[in-house]
């Protein structure tokens, strides 16, 4: 039960650490209002043609930079831009100073966007020197929508919220099987007509169960909030197979020093390293993951799930074959 | 508290430590450090590929995408034609002069993926190109200045300040005037404003700035190395908080493995009776805790030394950090002293797991989520991160920032410690009573039972010349309010960071918080005490209890005005949650609202709560929540005439 409890909290937490993120991640998603530039100097020209290019923009000539600044000052504009044509090694260059409020939730936002107005300025100028280059840069694609939580939901929400409930599932492991051995109260079931191995199983084969579940839960979620997740099942047995070998790494462990303190210290450190030297593999779980739900699978993302599964099955049993040689009185 | 017997528990803790981890634990745990470090880097530098293939584009040979999307680890080139987009089997399809895509989130999300990678293509190309003004004709200086006409009622304190501190960074703020950066503001990337043109490599990882993946930790040094913002206009970075994220890590995560081994520590004494032994020994509690304590605050402090010392090595090649080193000493206490709290809670591991994971959650929240707000503002500096942060930023640092910055978490940790400590004796500690017992034990251990003169107030006694022997519980009940301020205050400031960037409405949800938690500090103890028995049921002590609660709070609460006088006038939210409204205004009314009225009010509701607790649990809830109500009442009152 506490289990359930412990992985809903932090379930909780991190799906809010999520949107916080998002939102920073995006701080144009979080609020659409318009931002208010004064232009000053001598490339205004430009700057006005690129403000039609960039949405939620709108500029305002402003004579001096002084004036401008004044403006900014009182708060009726959002950031300043100050240009300049400075000669640069035979050509002109265009010097920008761009001001935006210090401290300000909106700085970001304003920020954003006024990276992409100069960067459509770069653009327009580059197309004026376009003969200077010895290659002309790739056109940019028109604009079609916006759609920019797509990669983040897929390859980093979907990967936490499903591994999250693996890695703990070990970790709980660890914690009951040593505390019954500390705390002496493996003898008493011992005394109860079950073996060892049962003991064991039983203990795995619940926190097994229950981070899929858990997986499943997470998807259905994410699916009525109209992220759509392919491929389901698949994944799901791949969580499966993750979190048995989180459990059969917190099983070890535990029956192996039997003291919760170092199995608790090992078993997060090796499942850290465990999780980072996935990167070796030619696919990490996580893309694994965000392939399997975005339909993009190949031949290898499945290879990955086979082989995990495969991974799993076998060392579950290598390690129930250990736990059943084992002599419950040396426990 | 003797340093001699404390040392010796603190040997034991190291060399035997009831079942420590022995040698090889050790040699397997370095190993697997070894590795990790190993593995870090690649981490860092944000070539893990997550998205490697999550797209599939079909792309004419001919097309002058071709290039572009085969640069893209994002995109995996299939074969296909205009159908194959139709069927769902490819998401974009590029022919020259036309690009398909499927009408789906993932077929615009692969559509913005190739503007982007369009962009990051080109700059690559560019870089290569000889005539670098023809290739990047716009160089950008981003300054950031304080905006004037903001707020400007609610700034009390930081006029003067801002005088004698705004000189301290050099640069040519041709026009700074009233503009000009104060020491406080927040205003973290300098405005010098020498353009280089392009951004020159930084020395350590991924110089390019583009970052725009979902790992996204691409220009991680550079931003601390180039003060300004100047470049070409992609180079631009938002203020985004990448680089606070990857440090609250760096420095937070060694600290939860360093947790577990010390609640593990503290719980194992408290199986199987084993720390029977040591307290029936001739050492203090004191003696013990801080013995068993000292070796992991040590092994914290050399670990986040380490820490933060590589950390100013790789980014300004130099060694330093010794004031972050100062400002994380609070973190580390106060991650030690809430587990030492908890494993006095906690009846068995799993529920200590619990217990470490909340423990990990929360104080990760709060040192973390204030330091996102780095570049943004007053906020910030509720986390200690921040000074951190900003060292490394090579900003200066005021004593009053640090100050405000480290002084709740080492309070805190203080009461975490104290409240563990009350716990630490023979017949709380290998009692089965569940957390909710546990907390009110814990809160009643500093009350003293009636008769007998205590240590303080046997003191105080020969000092003063009335006895105030008789008036021992009173105070002790206000003291503990008091003591409970600090962890009132780290709440406060918690739910001021989470809450601040939701606009009006946080406002009023911080009052509610307030109103919770100071109505919970003033009263739970109280309530913690009846249940005990410690107190006769009469209707005059519990009054009494409530004036004593609510003096205690109000004394510590103006002492703590600290906390307004530095760092957070400028935030309106910040007025409402920490001063219970005061109102500059003709200095007598000031004064009276200033004194008077929070002292009547810290009094009334704590009365209000004291009357319910002598009852029992239900008309201690309706006390405490008619309390809270008042609380809200006024506290809404003085707002809304203030705003």
């Amino acid at each position: 039960m506490l289990a359930i409890c412990i992985q809903l909290f932090i379930a909780g937490f991190s799906s809010f650490l999520v949107v916080g993120l998002t939102s920073l991640y995006d701080p144009q998603s979080v609020d659409g209002s318009n931002i208010e530039v004064a232009v000053s100097g001598d490339v205004e020209q430009e700057l006005l043609e690129a403000s039609t290019e960039v949405q939620g923009v709108s500029v305002q000539r402003i004579a001096t930079r002084d004036d401008a600044l004044e403006l900014f000052d009182n708060g009726d504009v959002d950031a300043v831009i100050s240009t300049s044509s400075i000669p640069a090694g035979g050509a002109s260059k265009v010097q920008v100073e761009a001001a935006v409020p210090a401290e300000d939730l909106r700085t970001t936002l304003i920020v954003v966007t006024i990276r992409e107005l100069l960067t459509e300025l770069e653009r327009l100028e580059r197309v004026d020197r376009v003969d200077y280059l010895e290659q002309a840069p790739v056109e940019v694609p028109q604009d079609v929508g916006s759609s920019s939580y797509f990669g983040f939901t897929y390859t980093i929400l979907l990967p936490l919220l499903l591994f999250l409930p693996a890695f703990i599932s070990g970790s709980i492991v660890v914690d009951s099987l040593t505390e019954e051995i500390e705390q002496g109260t493996l003898e008493l079931l011992r005394v109860s007509p079950v073996s060892l191995v049962d003991i064991v199983d039983g203990k795995a084969v619940g926190m097994i169960a229950i981070a899929p579940i858990q997986a499943g839960v997470w998807m259905l979620l994410l699916r009525f909030n109209g992220t759509s997740i392919q491929n389901m099942w698949l994944i799901l047995l791949f969580v499966t197979a993750i979190t048995t070998l989180t459990v059969v790494v917190g099983t070890t462990l535990g029956v192996v020093t039997g003291q919760r303190r170092q199995a608790q210290l090992l078993y997060s450190l090796l499942a850290v390293l465990l999780f980072g030297s996935t990167l070796v593999l030619p696919e990490h779980p996580a893309s694994t993951v965000a392939l399997l739900a975005v339909d993009s699978a190949t031949i290898v993302t499945l290879g990955h799930v086979v082989a995990f599964t495969a991974l799993a099955i076998g060392l579950y049993l290598l390690v129930r074959q250990y736990v059943s040689h084992l002599d419950a009185e040396s426990l | 508290m003797r340093p001699r017997k404390l040392l010796r528990i603190a040997r034991w803790e190291v060399t035997k430590n009831a079942g420590g981890v022995d040698r090889q634990t050790v040699v397997i745990a370095l190993v697997a450090l070894a590795l990790f470090t190993l593995v870090v880097p690649f981490v860092m530098s944000g070539e893990t590929g997550l998205d490697e293939g999550l797209y599939r584009v079909s792309v004419d040979e001919d097309s002058q995408f071709s290039a572009v999307v085969e640069s893209e680890s994002a995109f995996a080139v299939r074969d296909g034609d205009v159908k194959a987009v139709e069927s769902g089997d490819v998401e974009l399809y590029i022919e020259p002069g036309l690009i398909t895509f499927a009408n789906t989130t993932k077929g615009v999300a692969a559509y913005e993926q190739l503007q982007s990678s369009v962009d990051r293509y080109n700059n690559r190309e560019l870089r290569q190109e000889v005539n670098q003004t023809a290739a990047f004709p716009v160089s950008v200086v981003l300054d950031y200045r304080e905006q004037g006409g903001l707020g400007e009622s609610l700034r009390i304190a930081d006029s003067e300040d801002e005088e004698s501190e705004s000189s301290a960074e050099t640069g040519d703020d041709s026009d700074g005037g009233e503009t000009e950066r104060s020491g406080e503001s927040g205003a973290t990337d300098g405005t010098d404003g020498d353009s280089s043109g392009e951004s020159d490599g930084s020395p350590t990882l991924d110089s390019d700035g583009s970052g725009s993946n979902g790992g996204g930790i691409g220009g991680f040094g550079a931003s601390f190395n180039e003060e300004s913002v100047s470049g070409s206009p992609s180079d631009i970075d938002p203020p985004f908080p990448f680089q606070s994220l990857v440090l609250a890590f760096l420095v937070v995560i060694p600290l939860n493995f360093l947790i577990q081994a010390y609640g593990s520590t503290i719980l194992s004494e408290r199986t199987n009776r084993r720390g029977e032994l040591l307290l029936v020994s001739p050492v203090s509690r004191f003696d013990i805790i801080g013995g068993k304590t000292l070796p992991y605050f040590l092994g914290g402090m050399v670990l986040e030394s380490v820490i933060v010392a590589g950390l100013f090595l790789a980014i300004h090649g130099r060694p330093g950090g010794f004031i972050s080193i100062l400002a994380v000493t609070p973190l580390v206490l106060l991650f030690l002293s809430a587990t030492f709290l908890g494993a006095m809670f906690a009846r068995s591991f799993k529920e200590l797991t619990f217990v470490t994971v909340t423990i990990t959650v929360t104080l990760t929240s709060y040192a973390f989520v204030p330091a996102i707000f780095t570049d943004v503002g007053a906020v910030a500096l509720i986390s200690p991160l921040t000074l951190l942060v900003r060292e490394l930023q090579t900003e200066t640092i005021a004593i009053s920032e640090f100050v405000f910055s480290t002084t709740p978490p080492l309070l805190c940790s203080g009461v975490f410690f104290g409240l563990g400590a009350g716990l630490y004796r023979e017949e709380d500690m290998f009692d089965q009573r569940s957390l909710r017992g546990r907390v009110l034990d814990a809160l009643v251990g500093p009350i003293p039972a009636t008769g007998g003169t205590g240590w303080i107030t046997g003191r105080l006694d020969s000092i003063l010349p009335v006895n105030i022997t008789p008036l021992r519980r009173y105070i002790a009940v206000g003291g503990l309010t008091v003591g409970l301020i600090p962890f009132v205050f780290v709440v406060q400031l918690l739910a001021i960071a989470l809450l601040f960037a939701l606009g009006e409405i946080s406002i009023i949800l911080i009052l509610i918080v307030v109103a919770v938690v100071e109505e919970l500090a003033k009263s739970l103890h109280i309530y913690a005490g009846y249940t005990h028995g410690l107190f006769a049921s009469g209707r005059r002590t519990a009054l009494f209890l409530g004036v004593a609660s609510g003096v205690g709070f109000f004394i510590a609460e103006k002492v703590a005005l600290l906390a307004q006088l530095v760092g957070l006038p400028e935030l309106a939210v910040a007025d409402a949650g920490l001063q219970g409204g005061i109102i500059p205004g003709p200095a007598g009314l000031t004064a009276l609202l200033f004194l008077f009225a929070p002292l009547l009010l810290h009094v009334v509701t704590a009365a209000i709560s004291a009357v319910g607790a002598r009852r029992g649990k239900r008309e201690y809830t309706l006390a405490v929540g008619l309390a809270m109500l008042v609380h809200l009442g006024y506290n809404l009152t003085v707002v809304s005439t203030l705003v």
